[in-house]
């Protein structure tokens, strides 16, 4: 019975490491595939924090540059893309607060994360890329949800990861991304809530 | 109040987190009588069905665009490497010559007595044979790094 779990996870294990193998070696077939496997990942996941679509493409493509830079660093022991996002969401402030510099003070536990209270105030990407009704319903509250809560949404739903690898990407404890996941969810479902009883 | 309170927290950690069979089982009675947090609850499940919805395209030459730009630093890099390895190489030998012909011309001086060769003799043998041809050796290296250079 436990036969295919474990031969899954022996599998997950020789994948990473040899991603970590070809990272050390600057294998560029491998960054091939990787590009070709993560990169719309990649991109949404920026998206998502920036808001900005022309933001999104050209971190992605630095976020490329520094893991073939520091590849060394990838230790093939977790999964890589919790590995690849954090990368991207440093990068992401670092850009963000070159961007915006006069931000105003919040009081939160990282500094670095008060960069990404501040929500987007250009078009709405998200409008463009909903499917359904009901995403064209979120489209415009996610547009001003404070990116903080938009990208713990898109790890947590979208990404599947698990609350320790989002705590990873984001720095966090566990206790502060479920409640960024929870006030995300408030904010969005009010939408529903809001739509509803304004059409009766 | 609170108690819709309490069981909207477990309903919003049952999407997030794991929960009990019982904690599910305790959701599924409570929401048989409450029609608020039966809302509650398909308004959360479609609010994180409609997150899902969302698909973004990427520009059509975006992965291209990013394999040719990490080829590129790729080449550079190895380029650098290459660069750092010829002066390093360089440094080690231009300091080995040095602290060997010290050492090779202390030797010598002490082989002229028996050896019946004068200082001048030494001088010129350690000059000839010994410190010549590792300076030598180490420009050839410097060489090699000034080619990678131009062919960078």
């Amino acid at each position: 019975m436990s036969a295919l779990p474990m031969t899954l996870n022996t599998t997950a294990e020789t994948e990473t490491a040899k991603i970590a193998r070809g990272l050390r070696e600057r294998d560029m077939e491998l960054l091939a595939d990787l590009v070709e496997r993560y990169q719309h990942r990649l991109v949404r996941y920026l998206l998502y924090l920036t808001g900005r679509r022309e933001y999104a493409e050209d971190l992605a493509q630095e976020t490329w540059i520094r893991v073939l830079q520091r590849g060394s660093q990838y230790n093939g022991r977790q999964r890589f893309d919790p590995w690849l996002f954090a990368i991207a969401r440093n990068l992401a402030i670092d850009y963000l607060r070159k961007k915006r510099k006069a931000v105003a003070a919040v009081s939160l536990p990282n500094d670095r994360d008060a960069m990404l209270l501040l929500p987007s105030s250009d078009p709405s990407p998200f409008e463009a890329a909903a499917r359904s009704e009901d995403a064209m319903r979120l489209a415009g509250r996610l547009q001003i949800l404070p990116p903080l809560y938009r990208e713990s949404l898109l790890l947590r739903f979208q990404e599947e990861l698990s609350l320790a690898e989002m705590a990873q990407v984001l720095g966090a404890p566990t206790t502060t991304v479920t409640s960024r996941i929870y006030r995300g969810l408030a904010a969005l479902r009010f939408a529903f809530e809001e739509g509803d009883s304004h059409g009766g | 109040m609170e108690g819709d309170k309490r069981f909207r927290e477990l309903i919003d950690r049952s999407f997030v987190e794991e929960v009990s069979e019982d904690e599910r089982q305790l959701i599924h009675d409570h929401i048989r009588d409450c029609d608020g947090c039966k809302r509650y609850l398909e308004l959360t499940a479609r609010t994180i069905r409609g997150l899902r919805e969302f698909t973004f395209t990427s520009e059509a030459d975006s992965n291209a665009r990013v394999r040719e730009i990490l080829a590129h630093h790729t080449e550079t890099m190895r380029q650098h490497n290459v660069q750092f390895k010829a002066w390093a190489a360089f440094a080690v030998a231009l300091s080995m010559s040095i602290v060997g012909s010290a050492l090779v011309y202390q030797v010598a001086k002490l082989l002229t007595v028996p050896m019946h060769f004068d200082t001048a003799q030494v001088q010129a043998g350690v000059l000839v044979f010994w410190l010549l041809p590792s300076f030598c050796s180490a420009l050839r290296l410097l060489a090699a790094a000034a080619e990678n250079r131009g062919m960078a």
